[in-house]
């Protein structure tokens, strides 16, 4: 990809030769770039915040016994199981303006004053896109969690009780604390899959034209094949750029987390 | 999110910007690639296995056939092409940037002069490029107009528009016959914004290019695009946010649920229409600002890519698919038209293809022998929808089409 990167390709895919940085310094030319970059960084925080703060709650409510949790659990993972790209087809007829059943919902409820276009009104299709994103991101960081409740051991949990600790206390003393590592993992793993998700956002947004919502993974590829740019130099540029902006993410969050770690 | 998908989407797409190699390709002789783009599930790929089957039995050189979606197809080209491993047979929408990049067979090398001769002239020159023929006519279609004949009879219209005042006026009274009607169904979001926006161009005496030079942003053109912004805006007789509306899950779902008036559609449509039973419908020919009805005429293209000892392989593969039963049978069974004088004569009879095939005469091409199409394409999907969006405006967007596709034209020089 560096390789790429580097070289000019005609549109049709064949190599016209090494051209240095140029790919580079036209991509930081290009008016969408910094569009798209916001859309990234909102998609992706909105996305992991919700997951692991929602997962979080499922993963509790899974963790205690009750009837039937056999099948919630099963339940739970349909979302993962299920082809990226059908889930996002599915929504994209959920939050169709003349027959998606979320308009039925609201406008039934009266919610709003009418029906919404979700994925044509420049306001609604990143909250929509981040509602799937979270959807589809539940389930394994929901199980990562799941795995980290179960290595708490229950003596802490009854010495909890002992000194007195109210529920609310017990999560935020013991459980936060000891589910950490599970936490961590989940939460970097999200950070790459969600940066990288390209199924979800190029299906509910396939209808908007320009880039005013892509994330840098749709843009590469509208870059390489679905705009006048087409330009597979350019691209394999964008791609270089990603692989920096995770890794940077990565390291970010990660001193971040060490850094609170120190001070505890 | 999920593991698998991104991941390997994005490992794909790694990878396929990844590799370039250099050298020259070949062919081995022993194994033709053919790529095929996806007309239908039922039809396409049993088709050309069927016809791979027969080249295989009757030379003894195998088939690597690859049927390819439309949606992707651009992309696992380029990929090949990129990887050195172009295809010896490519059927695709666009031909002249690979006859630019030297990558083609003219006609002459790898056709018979009686099948050369077969085509239909129109159809020739649209597969030419500096003069010639590179991009074989594989099929062709031709849009339509076509109407809901049951809202027209709830809106009292007694007859199809024929002019644009027609139209709005019959949008009008059939979104105010019944609530929650749409007069027009515009798709001017990415999918195929192209196809729309030229139908309407010409229709009102804009063209794409005039000789040599783009006239995308002439003041006709100016005018049709704001007449379609106020179909959205003023008249109100579209669906909303029509910029944003792709063709078949947009316009074509709205026209096959029953809730619109009038679109512009094309023979897979009504062989849709017809196998729901549930809208009643008519085609016809566009309404017009010009003495006469102009339509969109798309004509898909066979490439014979230039490697080392494939010629003769090629030029017997497409010799087989040249055969007037074989051709025929293919268009026929996907709904399309034919491309050839032999193909014409034996289709003649269809009462169904009956709209399509009148239409031809007055179908314009898109200018698919100038490689800047190719991007000027991709820029129209990617632009023109923002013109038709409240507070858009039609005269920056055609002004920026026809900077960048003046600039590209330039570049080309």
């Amino acid at each position: 990809m560096i390789r790429a990167s580097l070289s000019r390709f005609s549109i049709t895919g064949l190599y016209q030769g090494a051209v240095g940085s140029l790919n580079y310094r036209r991509l930081f030319e290009q008016e969408a770039l910094a569009t798209v970059v916001g859309n990234t960084l909102v998609w992706v925080v909105a996305v992991v915040a919700l997951t692991v703060v929602i997962s979080l709650g499922l993963a509790q409510l899974l963790d205690a016994s009750f009837p039937g949790r056999r099948v919630v659990r099963w339940a739970v993972i349909v979302p993962w199981a299920a082809s990226l790209i059908i889930t996002a087809k599915l929504f994209v007829w959920v939050y169709d303006y003349y027959f998606g059943a979320l308009n039925h919902v609201v406008t039934a409820l009266g919610l709003t004053a009418g029906p919404v276009d979700w994925l044509g009104n420049d306001a609604t299709v990143m909250g929509a896109m981040i509602a799937v994103g979270v959807f589809v991101s539940l389930p394994f960081t929901t199980y990562v969690l799941l795995a980290g409740l179960a290595t708490i051991p229950g003596e802490v949990y009854e010495a909890a009780r002992l000194d007195g600790a109210s529920a609310w206390q017990t999560y935020r003393s013991v459980t936060l604390p000891l589910l950490g590592p599970a936490l961590l993992v989940g939460t970097v793993l999200n950070l790459i899959y969600v940066f990288n998700s390209f199924p979800i956002v190029w299906t509910l947004n396939d209808r908007n034209p320009g880039f005013g919502h892509d994330t840098m993974v749709t843009y590469m590829y509208k870059v390489a094949f679905k705009s006048a740019l087409r330009d597979v130099g350019l691209a394999a540029a964008v791609g270089v750029l990603n692989l920096l902006l995770v890794l940077l993410a990565v390291l970010l969050y990660l001193r971040t987390v060490r850094w609170q770690d120190a001070e505890a | 999110m999920a593991l698998r998908r991104p991941l390997v989407a994005l490992v794909s797409l790694a990878a396929c910007l990844a590799l370039v190699s250099g050298g020259c390709s070949r062919g081995d002789g022993n194994t033709l690639k053919v790529v095929i783009a996806e007309y239908s599930k039922d039809h396409t790929k049993p088709f050309w296995q069927s016809l791979a089957g027969d080249y295989t039995k009757r030379t003894g050189v195998k088939v690597d056939l690859q049927v390819i979606d439309w949606n992707s197809i651009d992309q696992q080209v380029t990929t090949m092409i990129q990887n050195n491993q172009p295809p010896d047979v490519l059927n695709l929408n666009a031909f002249s940037s690979y006859a630019r990049d030297g990558l083609l067979y003219a006609a002459d090398e790898v056709l018979s002069p009686q099948t050369r001769a077969d085509f239909l002239p129109a159809f020739a020159q649209g597969g030419e490029f500096r003069g010639t023929l590179y991009g074989l006519p594989v099929l062709a279609s031709a849009r339509a107009f076509f109407y809901n004949k049951q809202l027209f009879a709830g809106a009292g219209i007694e007859a199809p528009p024929r002019t644009w005042n027609q139209l709005v006026s019959a949008a009008t009274r059939i979104r105010d016959s019944a609530p929650g009607l749409i007069g027009y169904a515009l798709p001017l979001g990415p999918e195929e914004a192209q196809a729309e926006w030229s139908i309407w161009m010409w229709n009102n005496g804009g063209d794409w290019k005039k000789g040599d030079r783009w006239t995308i942003n002439s003041d006709q053109n100016v005018q049709t695009l704001q007449f379609l912004a106020d179909l959205a805006n003023r008249h109100r007789v579209t669906q909303v946010n029509p910029g944003k509306t792709n063709r078949t899950d947009g316009a074509f779902q709205l026209f096959k649920d029953g809730k619109v008036g009038m679109v512009i559609g094309f023979s897979p449509l009504a062989a849709q229409l017809d196998a729901e039973g549930k809208v009643e419908y008519g085609v016809t020919s566009m309404p017009t600002n010009e003495r006469d009805a102009v339509t969109l005429g798309v004509e898909d293209y066979l490439m014979a890519f230039k490697k080392k000892n494939n010629r003769e392989a090629v030029r017997q593969f497409l010799e087989l698919y040249y055969q007037p039963d074989t051709i025929t049978r293919w268009i026929s069974a996907e709904g399309f038209l034919p491309v050839t004088r032999s193909g014409v004569d034996r289709l003649s009879s269809n009462a169904k293809l009956r709209p399509y095939l009148d239409a031809l005469p007055s179908a314009k091409l898109v200018p698919t022998t100038d490689p800047v199409w190719d991007k000027v394409k991709l820029d129209v999907q990617q632009t023109i929808g923002l013109a038709v969006q409240p507070g858009g405006n039609p005269r920056q967007v055609l002004d920026g089409l026809q900077q960048r596709a003046t600039a590209a034209a330039e570049e080309r020089r």
